[in-house]
Parts: C-alpha cells; sequence; structure tokens
C-alpha cells in the first residue's frame, strides 16, 4: 500500500509523498484525500475593539475563568471507549453519509478556528481577543479528533489550501454574532439529542465518536454563551430593527437544518431518528437556550410553520432532481416556491416574550 | 489605491500547520504586521505545505497580496453580508444527493 503524507514522519517526507502522489499514482493509494476549503472573512474589527464587558463583569469572568480552566483539556483522546469500526461492512450509502457528516463537521470547526483566530490576531480588546483565542483552541481540538476519526475511514484531510488563492468576504460583526451564537446554540441541542437518544438506544450507536458528544457539545455550549454575553454588552443588537434580523436568523437556521437532515436519510435510519422528530425535539431545546437573549422565538408548533417546512424541503428536493437533470425551467419554478416557501416560514408571527436579566445558563438537557 | 485597479503587495510570512491530534488548525501571519481588508486576496507563494500527521510545521514564505480596488472593497463590504449564512455549518454538506 502507498503510503499518505499523513503518515509521514517529517515535512520533507510528506511533501515527497505527496509528489509522487501528484504524479498519477493516486488511484492506487488507499487514503482518500479530501482538500479542506474553509472561508476567510474580515469584520470590523474596531467594532470589536470598541466592546465594553464592564457592564456585564459578573457573568463574564466566570465565564472566561471557566474557559481558561479547560475542563474539557484530555478529554478529546481516544480511549477504552472507543471501539473498532468495521468500515469495510459498513452499508455503501450510511458510510457515505456518514463520512460526509465528519468531513462537514471537521470543516465547520475548522472555519470557526480560522475566523476566532483572525478576530483574536486582528483586534487589540484584550477581553475579547482572550474569548477569541480560547474558542480557537476549542475548535482546533474538535477539528483534530473529526480528522483522526476520518484516518481511521480513510480519509485523510489536506490542508494546502493556504497555498492557493483566497479571497476575503466581509460581514458586519452582529451578523457574525447572530450567526454563530445559533450555530453554537443549535449545535449543542443537536448533539445533546442524539447523545441522550443512544444512551437509550445503544444498538443504534454504530461509531463511537457519538460517545463524546456529552462533554463536546460543552464546549458549544460555551461557546454560545460567549456570544450572548457579546450580544447582551450592546443592548442595540437585540432591540428594533435587529429584531427582525434575528427572526431572519432563527428562520434561516432552522430551515437549513431541517433540509440537510432530510437529504441524509440512512444517517438517520441508522440512529434509529426520524428527522421529524428530531428537527422538532433541537428547536424545542434552541428555542428555550434562545431565549436568553433573544426576545422573540419561532413558533413552531404553528401548523403554517410545519407546512412551511415540508414545502421549502420539497422544493429544495425538486431543485436539486432539476439541476441534477438540467432541466432549467424546473430549476427556476423551483427556486420560486422555495422562495415562496421561505417567505411563508417567516410571515409566521413570532413570539414574544421577556429576556431574564441574568444571561448565563448551565448545560441541562 | 486605485479606484479601479488592483495592486499587489509581497509580504514575508509565517506560515503554522497543525496536524496533530490535539489541534488541527493552519495560519497565516504577515511578518511585517499587513492586514487584509474585505474583498483582497492572499496566495502564500510555493509548494504545498503539507503537515505529516502528528505534526506542527511551521514556515518562512511570501505571500502575495492582491489588493481590492476601493470599488470592490466598497462592494465587497455592502455585498458580503449575503454570504453570512455560511457560518452556520450544521453537520453536513448542501449537497442534496450523495
Amino acid at each position: 500500500m502507498n503510503k499518505h503524507s499523513a503518515d509521514a514522519t517529517t515535512a520533507e517526507e510528506a511533501l515527497a509523498i505527496q509528489e509522487t502522489l501528484d504524479s498519477g499514482m493516486a488511484t492506487e493509494v488507499a487514503m482518500k484525500n479530501t482538500l479542506l476549503t474553509p472561508r476567510f472573512y474580515t469584520t470590523d474589527f474596531d467594532e470589536l475593539d470598541a466592546i465594553d464587558v464592564s457592564h456585564i463583569r459578573s457573568e463574564w469572568d466566570p465565564l472566561i475563568e471557566r474557559m481558561l480552566s479547560d475542563p474539557n483539556k484530555g478529554h478529546f483522546k481516544k480511549n477504552d471507549d472507543w471501539d473498532q469500526v468495521d468500515w469495510d461492512n459498513m452499508e455503501p450509502q450510511l458510510k457515505k453519509e456518514f463520512i460526509d457528516f465528519l468531513i462537514s463537521s471537521c470543516t465547520a470547526e475548522f472555519s470557526g478556528c480560522v475566523l476566532y483566530k483572525e478576530m483574536k490576531r486582528r483586534g487589540s480588546n484584550k477581553e475579547i481577543t482572550q474569548l477569541f483565542q480560547l474558542m480557537a483552541r476549542d475548535e482546533a481540538r474538535h477539528a483534530g479528533f473529526i480528522n483522526d476519526a476520518l484516518r481511521e475511514a480513510g480519509v485523510a484531510v489536506n490542508l494546502g489550501f493556504l497555498t492557493q488563492k483566497k479571497k476575503y468576504t466581509y460581514f458586519r460583526p452582529k451578523f457574525i454574532y447572530y450567526a454563530t451564537y445559533l450555530s453554537e446554540k443549535i449545535g449543542y441541542a443537536r448533539y445533546i439529542t442524539i447523545f441522550r437518544h443512544l444512551q437509550e438506544n445503544p444498538q443504534h450507536r454504530f461509531h463511537p465518536i457519538f460517545k463524546w458528544f456529552e462533554e463536546w457539545c460543552n464546549d458549544e455550549f460555551a461557546h454560545g454563551e460567549a456570544f450572548a454575553l457579546l450580544m447582551k454588552a450592546d443592548p442595540k443588537l437585540t432591540k428594533g430593527i435587529n429584531v427582525w434580523w434575528i427572526k431572519f436568523f432563527l428562520t434561516a437556521v432552522y430551515a437549513t437544518m431541517y433540509i440537510r437532515d432530510h437529504q441524509r436519510p440512512a444517517f438517520h435510519a441508522a440512529l434509529g431518528v426520524d428527522p421529524d422528530w428530531y428537527a422538532h425535539e433541537v428547536f424545542t431545546k434552541t428555542s428555550k437556550l434562545t431565549k436568553q437573549i433573544f426576545p422573540i422565538t419561532l413558533d413552531i408548533e404553528n401548523p403554517r410553520w410545519k407546512r412551511g417546512l415540508a414545502n421549502i424541503q420539497k422544493a429544495n428536493k425538486d431543485l436539486a432532481d432539476a439541476k441534477a437533470k438540467g432541466k432549467k425551467f424546473a430549476q427556476l419554478t423551483s427556486s420560486i416556491r422555495a422562495g415562496i416557501a421561505f417567505l411563508m416560514l417567516l410571515s409566521v408571527p413570532s413570539k414574544k416574550h421577556a429576556v431574564p436579566s441574568v444571561t448565563s445558563l448551565e448545560p441541562a438537557y | 489605491m486605485g479606484i479601479f485597479t488592483r495592486e499587489q503587495e509581497k509580504v514575508p510570512c509565517t506560515v503554522e500547520i497543525s496536524h496533530k491530534f490535539e489541534s488541527l488548525h493552519a495560519h497565516v501571519r504577515f511578518n511585517n504586521g499587513a492586514v487584509v481588508h474585505p474583498g483582497d486576496e492572499v496566495l502564500v507563494e510555493g509548494p504545498e505545505i503539507m503537515a505529516p500527521f502528528g505534526e506542527v510545521v511551521q514556515e518562512e514564505r511570501n505571500a502575495i497580496i492582491l489588493r481590492a480596488s476601493i470599488i470592490e472593497r466598497l462592494w465587497t463590504r455592502a455585498t458580503g453580508d449575503f454570504e453570512v449564512m455560511e457560518l452556520c455549518e450544521f453537520s453536513f454538506s448542501e449537497e442534496a444527493t450523495l
């Protein structure tokens, strides 16, 4: 078997192996090489520097202290709980979907790491840079852990993207807060829901990585707490016109999750999870958590919400089919249908509630 | 910086790639303190840098920063937000079928 560059012991050896691969022997190699493609962003770093946490000190300090104490250090290591995985006999569709899950998760952790590190490096506000440094640490650790699971499956991630041209796009800080806050909290809800489900139904645990989800999602939870406090530091971010942005992000994040989960039937069947039940569980938990800082939650029990989700998922499926078959007109009509379904979801009145004076929460699910 | 034209800068940089179990990361630091702005493009010169599993590789390289024109910078600032949903990654790629 050919050696993969990831197995080399020096950089020179790795480069040499890579060159051999590039010269046309790649077909024989057992490792499938996957280039990680994180995106690169800039933001308004002056605005980040201007964040003042002095009036939320009583919540900020304990959070930073806990992150500094690094409760999950040493957790992301394989031990006796890491069972042998029979990759060769895994049902092919499940294997495909599961590897997609691992690669996407790895890319997400990796992109988070790149973004947080950039914010750390460009900022000059000590408190903010410290927070981003701590979060970058966690993300890199998670990415390393998933990477190791991928190696077992014969997939090697390639970090060679740095020598490719990359363009920096721009996001306003508040959009980064809404988007990352929600992805961290929904990530927590997703992981803990699967973890609890597999605790009760261990026969469905087809890979040992799920055993690590409990502590893993506590990192996601803590990151979410940090973004909640960043938003609390500037009350404008959760008032007025911004409430509409919050509604937009909630709707977009929930709908995206619903669509993507429904595209991975084998994965959910293997876990013994019904994607509709799962979505509802995750939305319920996320809504409850986001009440800590958002003044609204989506009305996920509303029949129009449920219908809208089904419509947007169907439209997306039709769009993918039309694209695969090269049918231009069907692509157009299904895109329009997806757009209408999204507007329909946005039009469902949201639920208003008072935001508690104390923001910090503990992971309780 | 030109209104319509792009300028190119060559800056020395330090690339760090960690391919360790404890940490998978890759960062570029410009040694002269140069910063990138919206719409700029960055290319690290030289062959692909591969860190073998279990190691951290640091290399001194040159990077080319292709500066966006004023127009491009404004355009990226104005439109970049539309891509913000990329930050919401949850577990699966966007491929409809596998």
